[in-house]
């Protein structure tokens, strides 16, 4: 056990195993006291047999034994022994002794002051560690009541702290993790302390390579500080720290661990706590995302459905002049614009969510491509579109609802920076078990400066044409990589700008077109 | 065209259901609405449509459930209106019963063309045995087809498939269907087999198999033969 000098209160332990020693006062003590009792029978030696005498002082050594130690008794004893031979055995004045009776209680002397002196203090040891026993046993329900009144990690480190400081004298530290597994890269006890960068990956590496059968509870810093794994039932949620260079015994080490335990414990309740709060916070957002989502979707589509539509229908008709039919032809142009605005936000934040789900099956490229070009047919119809795709090509794994998004998006964008008149270019390809796309327009191309960004979120080329958000090409990548593929951007050699998509196309069990000609 | 369809929309956006009216009106149809289920059944019971446009998302009662109520006695089309992508929605209701679909956004000139594909399939057509569409001429008794007056090499296979859309010209049949009628209840989910069988037809049928006119692709749904 450590003494230290700054001790707020003086430590229980300590003074119980200061007054087990045999200090210089006992052996005073036992001095005076024997002195006394000598001085006290005197006036006896006249009046009654000197035996009487020597039963009174044994009587002494004997009550001495119960409350000093070994040492200060047997030198009780040897003092009542010789004062006794020497003042009350005649003839007195002398160590002379005759009988065969006085040397017997002679020997006596010693024999009970050291027999009741060893059973006293081995009495008294029990004792002691029944006591220890007790305190421990208190500091720990104290402990466990301090802490389950704890309504924070905060307060739970801070009564830790403090119960640590009172039971073994030693400043602690806590290191936590957050939840998912990362240490904090401060310190907390009586006052917040940064790690440095060593000690932050040494507690890292203590953390993370302590599993959970692992033998090793210790680590240590470079300021010799002691590591000690807080160990939870579910998750360990974090370090202690403590500054300890003491030899401590087994049954201290055990006291030291379950005290440990119980903090782990309060610390991982809280934990766990913090993480049901935030569980049922997630919940909680997410009931309100899709409540909005769902709201947001119907109410934006329901009227830009109803402008499509009636802008639509007026066009079918023979219109009055050829301004009227020009003007609905604008609403229709704008209303179309708007529903792919919606369509985009809202295939955005479903990639934002994690909500995209692939809900894969066996397409044919050519139906995906004739989809997208009739969805764009007043888009492309300036450009010509060269659309390569081999004869053998097998149909392809995928969430054909997604993939449209991906080229519709990418035709889309490239019909806005393609000049008029100029050639799309749109190549598929099959490749192991992979399907490759290719777009190509003869554009202006990307600046070099643009080409790391092109994907991220409401970006706008420089030069981009007003009007857009910047999603298309994000959501093209995200639904993507969605199927486990790539969507790259560049350059190609010719001039232009180059998409290059390649996903996972299955393995098809029919080959190719050929393998069931004759079923 | 029929002057005296009346066509009954079950749909609870006051908007959509006003585009719909005006635009069948304006082709000649007549027409109820009803903005919830409940008294689109009873208008269906009352006023017996030519033809039924369902939205599946009502209020009070779930699109399938009304759509299965309907077909209980109902026999004559059904068209149901669904958003975008919501793919297994439409299947769903083409398995109950529903004979076409369209999804919202749409087209004036799709609605009028399912509308009219819709109310023709209700005319029994069970006697037919010459089907002609474009260039290509399908003859169900002789199990022969000829494009241009040319006979096609078909497999058994092929020329089933190619009959089965044939004769239900204009309407969706859903994969799995497909699947059953052709190949049999053992090879539904192969879709796989589909996409390349319909692969190979187009390129014996169709003028330009990468641009299809006959065998159309209704994605993530089915197939429809295009008149």
């Amino acid at each position: 056990m450590k003494k230290n000098g700054k001790l707020p209160k003086p430590n229980t332990l300590n003074r119980i195993l200061i007054s087990s020693r045999s200090g210089f006062s006992q052996y005073y003590a036992s001095v005076i006291i024997t002195g006394l009792a000598v001085l006290l029978c005197s006036p006896l030696s006249n009046s009654v047999h000197y035996h009487i005498v020597s039963y009174i002082l044994l009587f002494v050594v004997l009550l001495l034994s119960t409350f000093l130690g070994v040492g200060p008794v047997l030198l009780a004893a040897a003092l009542s022994a010789l004062t006794w031979n020497f003042f009350f055995i005649p003839p007195h004045l002398t160590f002379h002794i005759d009988k065969m009776e006085d040397i017997l209680i002679f020997g006596l002397f010693f024999i009970i002051a050291l027999v009741s002196g060893v059973m006293t203090s081995r009495i008294r040891h029990q004792e002691m560690l029944a006591r220890e026993r007790e305190i421990r046993t208190n500091a720990l329900f104290t402990l466990s009541r301090d802490l389950s009144g704890a309504g924070n990690i905060q307060e739970v480190i801070a009564i830790a702290v403090n119960k640590i400081w009172e039971q073994f004298g030693i400043n602690a530290f806590f290191i936590l993790q957050d939840g998912e597994g990362n240490l904090d890269s401060n310190a907390r006890g009586t006052e917040i302390r940064h790690l440095t960068a060593i000690e932050k990956e040494m507690a890292e590496s203590f953390f993370n390579k302590t599993d959970p059968d692992s033998k090793i509870k210790q680590g240590i810093l470079p300021g010799n500080e002691t590591m000690i794994l807080l160990r939870g039932t579910r998750i360990n949620p974090g370090i202690m720290l403590i500054k300890n260079s003491m030899k401590e015994s087994e049954e201290e080490i055990s006291f030291r661990e379950t005290f440990t335990a119980q903090i782990s414990n309060a610390l991982e309740r809280e934990f766990l706590g913090q993480l049901a709060r935030k569980a049922q916070f997630l919940a909680e957002s997410d009931r309100l995302y899709k409540t909005l989502f769902n709201t947001i979707s119907h109410e934006l589509r329901i009227p830009v459905a109803a402008i499509m539509g009636a802008s639509d229908s007026i066009l079918n008709v023979p219109a009055e002049s050829s301004l009227q039919k020009e003007l609905f032809s604008e609403i229709f142009t704008a209303s179309r614009r708007l529903n792919r605005l919606i369509e985009n936000l809202l295939n955005m934040s479903r990639l934002e969510s994690g909500r995209i789900s692939v809900k894969p099956d066996w397409h044919d490229i050519n139906d995906l491509v004739n989809k997208v070009t009739g969805d764009l047919e007043d888009e492309l119809r300036p450009f010509t579109l060269s659309i390569r795709i081999p004869d053998s090509m097998p149909p392809v794994f995928m969430d054909f609802g997604l993939m449209e998004q991906v080229l519709y998006n990418l035709l889309y964008n490239a019909a806005q920076y393609a000049p008029v008149a100029s050639v799309i270019e749109l190549k598929a390809a099959s490749e192991g078990e992979y399907l490759l796309l290719e777009l190509v327009d003869h554009g202006p191309g990307f600046s070099e400066a643009d080409i790391p960004h092109l994907f991220e979120k409401f970006y706008r080329a420089s030069g981009s044409k007003t009007g857009g958000l910047g999603l298309g090409l994000s959501i093209a990548k995200g639904f993507t990589e969605a199927h486990r593929g790539t969507l790259i951007a560049g350059n190609h050699p010719d001039g232009g700008a180059c998409f290059k998509l390649q996903i996972p196309s299955g393995k098809p069990e029919i080959q190719t077109f050929k393998a069931i000609k004759n079923d | 065209m029929t002057e005296d369809e009346t066509i009954l929309i079950i749909d609870d956006e006051l908007q959509i259901r006003r585009l719909l009216e005006i635009t069948l009106k304006a082709s000649g149809y007549h027409t109820i609405a009803s903005s919830n289920g409940k008294d689109g059944l009873v208008d269906a019971a009352t006023h017996h449509p030519s033809a039924i446009i369902l939205d599946l998302g009502l209020p009070d009662i779930d699109g399938q459930e009304l759509l299965k109520k309907l077909r209980e006695w109902y026999s004559k089309p059904v068209i149901v209106l669904s958003v975008r992508n919501s793919e297994a929605d439409v299947v769903e209701a083409l398995d109950n019963g529903a004979n076409d679909y369209l999804s919202k956004p749409f087209r004036t000139g799709e609605l009028l063309a399912r509308i009219r594909a819709a109310l023709r399939v209700g005319d029994d057509k069970s006697d037919t045995t010459c089907i002609e569409a474009g260039s290509l001429s399908i003859d169900l008794t002789s199990y022969t087809a000829r494009k241009k007056g040319e006979i096609l090499k078909l497999t058994a296979t092929e020329f089933s498939l190619l009959a089965l859309l044939a004769r239900n010209s204009g309407r969706v049949l859903t994969h799995q269907y497909i699947l059953k009628e052709v190949w049999g209840y053992g090879y539904t989910g192969q879709t796989q087999y589909l996409r390349v069988f319909v692969a190979q037809l187009r390129k014996k049928i169709e003028d330009n198999p990468a641009k299809p006119s006959l065998l159309i692709t209704e994605s993530g749904i089915g197939y429809r033969f295009g008149e």
